[in-house]
């Protein structure tokens, strides 16, 4: 990994150089609750559009009664040493921080969604036309940035601040005496989708590894869930611009030439909107 | 591991059917220009009468792309980014060089045409060892494009240009013979284009196909020796929601059906079988680029 320095526009990974600071967190998930608070408070400070997320809890039951576990995993960008996103963005309108951060520009993204395709974790997301406040980045891609704004201030990120359990830490890796450098010495910590070979910066420990696994979210999801995203997919403001979005309990012959129709149909109805409603 | 998700974010497909119809039409062109070619670069003289009709009808195709492209997009008049090398755009990145592709292979197609129409052998022969080239490069960035994306299985594999290539190669003969049958309805008959022609172009394809069918094999034999996620997205493609795209309008309709009539001496130079044949090719490949771009971003979004 030491010798690949491909994507970052000039800057390598800083994880182990004296000198560089390396923003990385710990999330210890035997202390998170699953409040959601992290969730709560991100939406709220970024104005996160309805149906997109920049931290969110994943929830996973197993076992069974009497014998049932509740599992719980705070997602957010990872901010990766190796991010595929950086190295497909066509406009290096997401590039690498010297000190780790994966940053966004917003006025450099044309929204063609590469990076949302290149990246493992599902950390990105689309903003909508429809912001609570106009003067906010629209039809761009945006995702965690591990609240740089409230970082260089010498604040930690909003999650970080607003976690309940005390689960999240935050701080620079590359700092041997900080908290976060101490936990992820002292503790066996685990990443997501280590063989993507991403090198993701946010640690977990206790992670149960099974759930950790888009196979798992996938085959293991629970009907109401499942239920969920088709409703979220018929009525997503966004999905019919983006019109890829298959409602998988309709998807015979007629069913699957219906949804194809359906969002072409969409994506043109949508189309003189896209070009007027805000030239640059 | 028993257990269940019980709460997560929800994801959208980012890429969907415009895209699926932009690999298409792209892939259209492409197979068009390479039959195009055939008399004027290659020396195949059979082939020179159809090369401006060709050439034109993959220059028409390629005129589509830009407008689902740039309507795609969520920024369109941001489009021009794609463009700024060195400083603003990616050199890293494969769609600015599909980018600089697409605008740089109509104008070879472009010229081409040109020369066709004035019958200049030698220039007609250098641009279109130019133009052959960017429209190979146009297409292989496609697959490129799907290819660089490390977590989405099966686009992340090295056959991956090379297949959305060979379904370019028939799809765009099938549409491309097609085109000819109704260009025959309105032309006099001097201008009409032989049967044994459309025959010819349909033995062309029939190579296509052994190859596109070579190589989905390979693909479906690495499948199978995969880890849980290569399982997942067989069991999508050909008992789940993509059963219909690939199982049954990629490899029954637009593969294994005109295999056999392309294959069948009776037939394989009947007018009407031969067209049949070749519209179960181009719709069929439709099939592939719907599943190819959709399915593995269909089944991520649920983690």
């Amino acid at each position: 990994m030491a010798g690949r320095t491909y994507g970052y526009n000039g800057v390598p990974p800083s994880k182990g150089k004296k000198g560089l600071k390396r923003y990385a967190m710990v999330v210890d998930l035997r202390r998170c609750t699953g409040c959601n608070a992290c969730t709560a408070a991100c939406k709220t400070a970024y104005d996160v559009p309805l149906g997109d997320w920049r931290i969110w809890v994943m929830e996973a039951e197993t076992g069974e009664f009497p014998k049932t576990k509740r599992h719980v995993l705070p997602r957010m960008c990872n901010q990766c040493d190796q991010p595929t996103c950086v190295r497909n963005c066509p406009t290096k309108a997401t590039f690498k921080h010297p000190d780790g951060f994966v940053l966004q520009r917003y006025n450099r993204c044309i929204g063609c969604r590469t990076c949302m395709v290149a990246c493992p974790y599902n950390a990105r997301h689309l903003l909508t036309d429809h912001r609570r406040d106009k003067r906010n980045p629209r039809n761009v891609a945006d995702k965690c940035d591990f609240c740089i704004v409230r970082v260089t201030r010498g604040l930690t990120p909003i999650c970080v601040a607003s976690c309940t359990g005390g689960a999240m830490v935050f701080g620079d890796i590359n700092d041997p005496d900080s908290e976060v450098a101490r936990i992820v010495a002292a503790n066996k910590t685990f990443t997501l989708r280590p063989e993507q070979g991403n090198a993701p910066q946010v640690y977990y420990i206790g992670l149960n590894e099974p759930i950790a696994d888009p196979e798992f979210a996938f085959h293991h999801r629970s009907e109401q869930l499942h239920d969920r995203y088709n409703t979220f997919k018929r009525n997503s403001e966004l999905g019919e611009e983006l019109a890829g979005n298959i409602i998988d309990t309709d998807t015979g012959f007629f069913g699957i030439a219906k949804q194809g129709v359906h969002n072409m149909i969409n994506f043109i109805a949508t189309a003189p909107a896209k070009f007027f409603r805000g030239l640059f | 591991m028993d257990g269940q998700v019980i709460s997560n974010a929800f994801h959208h497909t980012y890429w969907g059917f415009p895209l699926a119809l932009y690999f298409w039409l792209v892939g259209g062109s492409a197979g068009s220009f390479v039959v195009s070619t055939l008399g004027w670069v290659f020396g195949v003289k059979k082939y020179k009468p159809i090369a401006f009709f060709a050439s034109n009808t993959a220059i028409a195709m390629l005129m589509v792309v830009p407008l689902l492209l740039i309507t795609d997009l969520g920024k369109p008049f941001r489009f021009f980014h794609l463009l700024m090398l060195p400083s603003f755009s990616h050199w890293s990145a494969p769609m600015v060089w599909g980018a600089t592709f697409i605008l740089t292979y109509p104008i070879g197609m472009a010229f081409y045409s040109y020369f066709v129409y004035y019958k200049n052998e030698r220039m007609a022969r250098i641009c279109g060892i130019l133009a052959i080239v960017l429209a190979l490069c146009t297409h292989w960035y496609t697959g490129v494009v799907m290819q660089l994306n490390p977590s989405r299985l099966p686009n992340h594999a090295s056959v991956a240009p090379i297949l959305f290539l060979t379904g370019a190669y028939i799809s765009g003969i099938g549409l491309l013979n097609i085109l000819l049958w109704i260009r025959n309805r309105f032309v006099n008959t001097k201008k009409r284009v032989r049967t044994s022609i459309l025959a010819d172009m349909g033995r062309l394809m029939l190579y296509g196909i052994v190859f596109d069918l070579f190589l989905l094999g390979n693909e479906f034999l690495q499948m199978t020796y995969g880890i849980g996620e290569e399982h997942t997205i067989l069991y999508d493609v050909l008992l789940g929601p993509f059963r219909w795209p690939y199982l049954y309008i990629e490899i029954i309709w637009g593969l294994l059906l005109p295999l056999v009539i392309l294959a069948i001496p009776r037939i394989n130079r009947l007018r009407y079988w031969v067209l049949a044949a070749s519209f179960m090719c181009a719709t069929g490949v439709f099939g592939m680029r719907v599943w190819w771009v959709m399915a593995t971003q269909y089944y991520q979004g649920h983690f």
